[in-house]
């Protein structure tokens, strides 16, 4: 399996004519690819265009198809999306797992394997409590851990890792943090394949650029050879349309959300007016209350105090029920775990927030007509394929996002928000599902989105408002939504937050342990 | 490697559904509809009965196909599939109900002691005990839902307060002497058979309505499928745990009074022993007709395909300890078998099941690498 060219030289991985065929699909189409030590090679592509198969052939839990020849030079490592963390148990804890520590009887002191834990942690830059369990801490130091537990077994410098969408939950600047480590450890010769749909950070972190599409590697371009548009180019197949035509909303129009003092777990005094036709981006850093804000309007998170108007009228108890027959729809990021019902179809879903509509005598439900109307929607929304009764697990990420816009859509909500509207979902659904929304605004409702991807909230917001520490901290109108200009609002007060962990920046280096 | 740039939209390809999405499914539904439904993955259970009547029809049919024999075998269950469709309420609300056979136990008691004991109206004392289990479920259901205690131990504590209760009212004695009126609801015939197998019907009937074609239902089985996504759809999440519980006290009460009937005493031993044969029943019907989701007729059916298979052998002259050992080992696998219809289940057990080795030797070389150490890699 190892020849000389590999063991010897730089060359790490080397994968040839590999294929991949799932009954009556063919998931991997004669994939070709290598990777050097020290080289970061970014992988991006559609949802479904085969990057999670490849993952899964390099992990062994798929076979490939006869005829392929993949050789390793190092050993491989994955970080997947889900990070494999134990949430109940501390850092020290997790970092133990898959590992032996002391002799055969005793385990090593508890001091000992704080100090070691520290330690790690450290060399990615970190320092915080190591005793307090992982549900606790962060996104950002959740995947310090992952990262530093898969390094610690690192026995020589031939190592592969893999990262699977190490960025999806960290915010601009964390992810910064995380991008730095990475470039850290290929400075030191690890070789790093670097799933993202974060294209900015494929095009300033990868030395290579892979596109894939239909299972097969539509590009391999070397660093210079790629930027932004030619990925998304090849990652979708055509040419992109470019974001928002600048539509012109008449000023003043009717307020249909009005938040006054929410106060909430990580929420402190909110208040926010967005009007009917108009699309409002809450942006914000993780931990500044932005990613509680929606959940709390909507009543899903306990509210201390505050109230929220729906066109006029208050809503008369914070709960999802009483929000939604005030009118509000929310859509939240967690797809998975908050979204949907996974077992049930997506026809099933798309009716579970308006079942009254499609109750026909005596209350009971009409599921003829349930079924004309749940394909008509699908339609509406283009899901592809419109199959009511297919099971919504099964549909990709941008389709299930579809199908649950539909189901709001349905609601006929005077207020929609969205968290993370297109979190895992891939860049052709993407546009479609911007159109939705600005759909949804030009028939009238009130649209509300709170994303942590600043270039999404640029392209389609009219106002962008900036949440710090739980409140409004400042708000960008007309020309001064744009990307660059969220971006430095919403970090440029960082000197004066107190606590929050700047310095580390300057100290985030890493050396691989050599043992 | 180069990308052919297509000057096509975006936003316009996903505007209009492409020609090939667009066949025509009001036509395909029907013939797809019945195939799937004689599936043996879906009908399972049927092709197991068919092929155990076979079997018992050749080995004993002087036994096994006569008249009585099926009388006794539908009315023998009775008791059981009861439970096993009140059980299938909770579970499909994502409730595990332990307390089922504590609450057949309590009201055939209940009923008893007030029948006898107390010299009550027959009327009456049904309508007492169906408001007893129903009392049973609300209280249950406010345990489960205010104070937050997970439904297994939350059910469990239920089920040995009810023990309590029913040692208490009957002193650990069998209540004799059912007032005749009251004990033919158990054990008088129409058309051959007895009135609780039509009670079955009826019960089945309409819970399978109020599951399968009420928005009641639907919320009902949100809620057991992801119960934070359904608070998120404006589902009472609450309201449907506390009904669920309180629908299954009310059969699970009528049950016990038919127990009652059907022996003409009250045992105060007799509620456990659904526990068991209830579960096995929801679960192995969750594996039939409805792919992977608890439902009535997937119950009945794999409740009276179990009591197919017991009483066959036992006519075969099994031993006694045979119906028990069968009735767990049934659940074992209905069990197992609802876990695998679950999600990737099925495929990875099938990936494990086939050796590497005979895709080694077609010639792929392929490293199968877990996360971790490789020892290959530090080879020279």
């Amino acid at each position: 399996m190892n020849n000389a060219e590999l063991s010897g030289g730089s060359r790490l991985l080397k994968i040839e004519s590999l294929s991949k065929t799932f009954p009556g699909v063919l998931a991997l189409d004669n994939i070709n690819l290598t990777l050097d030590a020290g080289e970061i090679v970014g992988l991006v592509g559609h949802n479904g265009s085969g990057k999670s198969t490849l993952v899964k052939v390099l992990a062994g839990i798929h076979r490939p198809d006869a005829g392929a020849r993949i050789d390793l030079g190092g050993s491989i490592h994955f970080i997947h999306q889900d990070l494999g963390l134990v949430p109940m148990l501390n850092t020290v804890e997790n970092l133990d797992l898959g590992r032996r520590k002391g002799s055969w009887a005793f385990a090593p002191t508890r001091r000992d394997e704080r100090a070691e834990a520290e330690r790690l942690i450290s060399r990615f830059g970190a320092s915080f409590d190591v005793s307090v369990p992982i549900s606790k801490i962060s996104p950002a130091e959740c995947t310090i851990v992952a990262l530093a537990r898969a390094t610690a077994s690192w026995s020589d410098d031939r190592n592969i890792l893999v990262l699977d969408e190490p960025t999806a939950t960290l915010h601009g600047e964390e992810a910064e943090r995380l991008r730095a480590v990475v470039r850290q450890l290929a400075a030191n010769g690890t070789g790093i394949i670097y799933i993202s749909h974060h294209l900015g950070e494929i095009v300033e972190l990868a030395d290579r650029a892979v596109v894939m599409r239909d299972g097969r590697v539509i590009l391999d371009a070397a660093r210079g050879e790629f930027d932004r548009e030619r990925l998304v180019a090849a990652i979708s197949g055509r040419i992109s349309t470019e974001p928002a035509p600048a539509r012109a909303i008449e000023p003043k129009r009717a307020v249909k959300l009005r938040v006054r003092a929410l106060s909430a777990e990580g929420i402190d005094k909110l208040d926010l007016e967005v009007c009917s036709g108009e699309i409002v981006g809450l942006s914000g850093l993780i931990g500044s209350g932005m990613e509680h804000a929606l959940g709390a309007i909507f009543g899903s998170r306990t509210c201390t105090s505050g109230l929220v108007e729906v066109s006029g009228r208050t809503v008369p108890r914070m709960s999802p029920k009483h929000a939604m027959k005030a009118g509000l729809a929310y859509l939240p990021g967690d797809r998975r775990r908050l979204g949907a019902v996974l077992a049930m179809s997506a026809g099933e879903n798309l009716t579970l927030s308006s079942l009254s509509s499609i109750c026909g005598k005596m209350g009971a439900l009409d599921l003829v007509r349930e079924w004309a109307t749940v394909e008509h929607d699908m339609r509406t929304v283009s899901v592809r394929p419109p199959y009511p009764d297919q099971n919504f697990a099964l549909f990709s990420g941008g389709n299930q996002q579809k199908i649950l816009i539909a189901k709001w859509l349905r609601t006929k909500p005077s207020v929609l928000m969205f968290d993370e509207p297109t979190q895992g979902v891939d860049v052709g659904a993407q546009s479609g599902i911007y159109q939705l929304i600005r759909q949804a605004a030009a028939d009238g409702a009130a649209v509300l989105i709170a994303s942590t991807d600043e270039k999404e909230l640029a392209t389609i917001c009219d106002r962008v408002v900036v949440i710090s520490e739980g409140a409004v901290l400042t708000e960008l109108v007309g020309d001064e939504v744009s990307e660059s200009r969220i971006i430095r609002a919403s970090r440029g007060h960082l000197a004066r937050v107190a606590n929050y962990p700047s310095k580390s920046q300057g100290q985030t280096q890493v050396e691989v342990r050599r043992i | 490697m180069t990308v052919r740039h297509q000057p096509m939209l975006i936003a316009e390809s996903h505007q209009t559904p492409s020609e090939d999405s667009a066949v025509d499914l009001g036509n395909k539904i029907p013939s797809i509809r019945w195939k799937q439904w004689l599936n043996p993955k879906n009908v399972s259970a049927f092709y197991v009965f068919v092929v155990l009547f076979a079997i018992f029809s050749f080995w004993i049919p002087d036994l096994f196909l006569t008249k009585t024999t099926w009388r006794t075998l539908l009315d023998n269950q009775v008791v059981t599939a009861l439970c096993a469709m009140a059980l299938v309420i909770p579970l499909a609300a994502g409730v595990v109900n332990l307390a089922v056979g504590a609450q057949v136990g309590a009201a055939s008691i209940l009923v008893g002691w007030l029948l006898v004991k107390q010299g009550m109206n027959p009327g009456l004392a049904v309508v007492i005990c169906s408001v007893f289990g129903c009392a049973i479920g609300f209280m249950t259901g406010l345990l489960l839902v205010y104070a937050r205690i997970d439904s297994f131990i939350g059910t469990l504590g239920v089920s040995s307060l009810l023990a309590a209760f029913i040692t208490a009212i009957s002193g650990g004695h069998q209540i004799l002497g059912m007032p005749t009126g009251f004990a033919d609801l158990g054990t008088n015939q129409l058309f051959g058979v007895t009135y609780p197998v039509y009670f079955v019907l009826i019960v089945a009937v309409a819970l399978w309505y109020l599951l399968e074609r009420t928005p009641a239902g639907r919320r009902i089985y949100a809620t057991g499928g992801n119960i934070e996504a359904a608070r998120l759809s404006g589902v009472s999440t609450a309201k449907v745990i506390i009904g669920s519980l309180v629908l299954c006290g009310l059969i699970t009460s009528f049950a016990g009074m038919l127990v009652t009937a059907r022996l003409a005493n009250a045992d105060p031993t007799i509620g456990p022993g659904y526990l068991l044969p209830s579960f096995t029943g929801a679960f192995l019907g969750s594996t039939q007709l409805k792919e992977g989701r608890f439902n009535i007729f997937g119950t009945l059916l794999a409740v009276y395909v179990l009591a197919t298979g017991v009483k066959g052998l036992q006519l075969a002259g099994a031993p006694v300890w045979f119906p028990d050992a069968f009735n767990g080992a049934a659940l074992l696998i209905a069990v197992a078998l609802a876990k695998l219809q679950n999600g990737q289940g099925r495929t990875m057990a099938i990936a494990r099941a086939i050796p590497g080795f005979l895709l080694r030797r077609k010639g792929v070389a392929s490293t199968a690498v877990l996360a971790g150490r490789q020892a290959d890699g530090q080879e020279p």
